[in-house]
């Protein structure tokens, strides 16, 4: 695949305190890549640099076939985001589309097109103050893709939205994505990520935790982990093998397991004075990674080390 | 440019369409016109109805009377009459505005000229008819003997004046003005005009880039343009509207200020010292738009504004402290300080020009180069504001972080 977008050591300081440190990512044509992390954790800053609305102390931004920003091939759905309050759905729709020098003819279809697929049919004329929360952000939708974008970055596009309306969402960035358009999502909804994206960039405190494709992060760090409902002493749970660390929180116990277990060995060597009422073994989601991560059980780097 | 001439058309376009902006358009110049006819309304029109005095005279005084009048401007009409003070009650009563004067032997000999007046009359006419004391008076001493010569300098009395030099004799006692001085004022209240009317215009750019930040979409216009484009736009889009507030107002207050005084504006309007005007008005108005746009940046709400924006909002009017010392010498240091300070520089230039017979180039030339530098100084500090201010979604910009992004 195509590479469309490197970003390459970025680094930047508001005053003193230091809030990207070292960013590298591609994105390529026609994936889904996603920047997760925490709220604060330096994803709409990272985001905002790519986009030449704040400018980099360090590093690079190159748009591979490109000399400088193509900001008319690029479509943008800030974080905080609103539209004109007195103004109409299609005048602004197509005033966005003119900013990109997009043909207003096909423009105007696009957005009817559009407006049809998310529920708004007939709301054209309506003005943009007498729309709901989540009408509005469809339209904020619309807007950054009226102009069949090469390149689409959307910053939390799922924030305040209800389910059938994410539904709608997804889809339409699949699609988008299959058409060849290369996507940069953020997000801190980790059901969502793990549907959509092909790859992630997650991010804490300005810095790179883990980067690669969704099924290399999961093999890598989605490791087993195995809750016992008994009464158990956590120095035993701690010395049996292959486990990393023990959380417990009265009769469960979630031991952590590490990388290259295999389950089905390691419950045959479980020990039998174990006092075991119920018991599980899964994957860790992709949610909790993310929290171990923002609750700073997890260090940088890699994954659990600090804690084995 | 393409981007700017976008956002420019965009705001036009945006205003236009909203109704507060159509309502004021429109108010604005209907109110000055209720300004100008509304007090006139109430006060005495005074061609309407002039007071009829009916002299009766027996001393030979009238053309003295009559020339005294003319000179006056009295609103009367003076006639002559041969009716008897007996009759005069019967004929006070079937008339208005009327009064009656028997001018005789008692004037001269008790000094009394009785007044005989209808029920409605001129409050102030007891008072003018003192006037005709003067050629009475003359009569009298003529009686007693006094010659030609002494009762002239009898008669002249004594005045107490300032003497007057020939530059402010050149304006007229009459109180109407000279051709000339019609000339310079004309185009200055014109330039005057566009002038506060882009200033009132620029404060909707202020209120424009608050309401980007309010609304949040800042960064999805940033998405496509270069914050210095859309700053720029908005300028530009506001100079335009302003513009259209001025014609609209021009074609609203002329017809009416055409009908109501007698001077041919058109004649006087479009001269040469038109265009220095006006370049005056368009530099005042691109510093203060400058200004507004970088303010308007650092503002969540007008109703949240500090008490530095407030103050900054305050400058356009600053050149009303000027206005009383350049009425009073238009060429006099308070006038210069003025015209070099460039938040008054517009205001009292235009002022001064219009008051000014001779039109000192030195200083205007002086005056427009710092306009110019300030302007495009202000340009700059404001970008440099609004860059980061316009993204400060739903916060106020302290005096400090703004100085902090000015040294960015």
């Amino acid at each position: 695949m195509e590479t469309m977008l490197t970003v390459e050591s970025l680094g930047k300081s508001f005053k003193e305190t230091r809030v990207l440190r070292n960013i590298s990512f591609e994105v390529k044509k026609g994936e889904i890549m996603a920047i997760l992390g925490p709220n604060g954790a330096g994803k709409s800053t990272t985001i905002r640099n790519i986009m030449g609305i704040m400018y980099p102390d360090e590093g690079s931004i190159t748009f591979h076939n490109y000399h400088d920003i193509p900001r008319n091939k690029i479509g943008y759905l800030p974080e905080e985001r609103g539209l004109y309050k007195n103004v109409k759905v299609m005048d602004i729709l197509l005033y966005l589309a003119e900013l990109k020098d997009y043909p207003l003819k096909k423009a105007k279809e696009r957005a009817l097109d559009y407006l049809k697929k998310f529920d708004l049919e007939g709301k054209e004329n309506v003005s943009v103050e007498e729309l709901s929360k989540g009408m509005g952000q469809k339209v904020q939708f619309i807007a950054s893709i009226i102009h069949e974008p090469e390149f689409l970055i959307l910053d939390e596009p799922f924030s305040g939205l209800d389910p059938v309306s994410q539904d709608i969402f997804k889809e339409e960035i699949r699609k988008l994505a299959e058409k060849g358009t290369a996507i940069l999502l953020s997000s801190h909804q980790m059901n969502l990520v793990e549907e959509l994206a092909d790859r992630l960039f997650m991010i804490n405190k300005g810095q790179k935790v883990i980067y690669g494709t969704m099924d290399e992060v999961k093999t890598e760090y989605a490791n087993f982990k195995c809750t016992i409902r008994g009464e158990n002493e956590k120095s035993t749970l701690e010395r049996l093998p292959e486990v990393q660390r023990v959380e417990q929180d009265g009769n469960t116990s979630i031991l952590y397991l590490t990388n290259n277990v295999n389950p089905a060995t390691w419950i045959k060597h479980l020990p039998e004075q174990l006092m075991i009422n119920e018991l599980n073994i899964d994957r860790i989601t992709l949610h909790e990674i993310f929290i171990d991560i923002a609750t700073g059980k997890r260090g940088m780097g890699k994954v659990g080390e600090s804690n084995a | 440019m393409r981007n700017t001439l976008k956002i420019a058309k965009w705001e036009i376009k945006r205003n236009i369409k909203n109704k507060s902006f159509l309502i004021g358009l429109f108010l604005t110049p209907v109110i000055f016109i209720l300004f100008m006819v509304v007090p006139s309304l109430f006060s005495n029109d005074e061609e309407a109805t002039p007071t009829n005095v009916m002299v009766n005279d027996q001393l030979n005084v009238y053309t003295e009377l009559e020339a005294l009048v003319d000179q006056s401007e009295f609103n009367w009409n003076l006639e002559p009459t041969d009716i008897r003070e007996s009759d005069v009650e019967n004929e006070l009563n079937e008339s208005e505005d009327t009064a009656y004067l028997f001018i005789d032997e008692r004037a001269l000999g008790e000094g009394v000229v009785p007044v005989y007046m209808s029920d409605e009359i001129d409050s102030f006419f007891i008072n003018q008819v003192q006037l005709l004391a003067t050629p009475i008076q003359a009569v009298q001493m003529e009686q007693l003997g006094v010659s030609t010569d002494e009762l002239a300098m009898i008669t002249k009395g004594i005045t107490f004046t300032e003497p007057t030099s020939e530059e402010s004799s050149s304006i007229e006692s009459g109180g109407g003005m000279t051709t000339k001085e019609l000339e310079r004022m004309v185009p200055g209240a014109f330039a005057g005009l566009i002038m506060l009317s882009i200033v009132f215009t620029g404060m909707a750019i202020f209120q424009s880039a608050s309401d980007e930040k309010k609304n949040k979409i800042a960064e999805i216009i940033l998405s496509s343009v270069a914050p210095a484009e859309l700053m720029q736009g908005k300028i530009i889009g506001y100079f335009a509207l302003g513009i259209i507030q001025t014609f609209v107002s021009i074609a609203l207050v002329l017809p009416v200020l055409s009908w109501r005084i007698d001077i041919p504006f058109m004649e006087y309007l479009f001269v040469p010292e038109l265009a220095i005007l006006v370049l005056i008005a368009l530099l005042g108005y691109l510093l203060f738009a400058a200004l507004f746009v970088g303010v308007g940046a650092t503002m969540a709400d007008i109703s949240t504004a500090g008490n530095f924006q407030g103050l900054i909002m305050m400058l356009p009017f600053a050149p009303f402290i000027f206005i009383g010392p350049v009425f009073g010498d238009p060429s006099g240091l308070m006038a210069q300080i003025g015209t070099y300070i460039p938040f008054t520089t517009p205001g009292v230039l235009i002022l001064r020009l219009s008051l000014l017979e001779e039109w000192p180039w030195v200083e205007i030339i002086i005056a427009l180069a710092i306009l110019a530098i300030s302007a495009w100084l202000c340009m700059k500090l404001s970008g440099k504001i609004f860059k980061v201010g316009i993204l400060m979604y739903g916060k106020n910009a302290s005096p400090k972080e703004i100085i902090k992004w000015l040294r960015a």
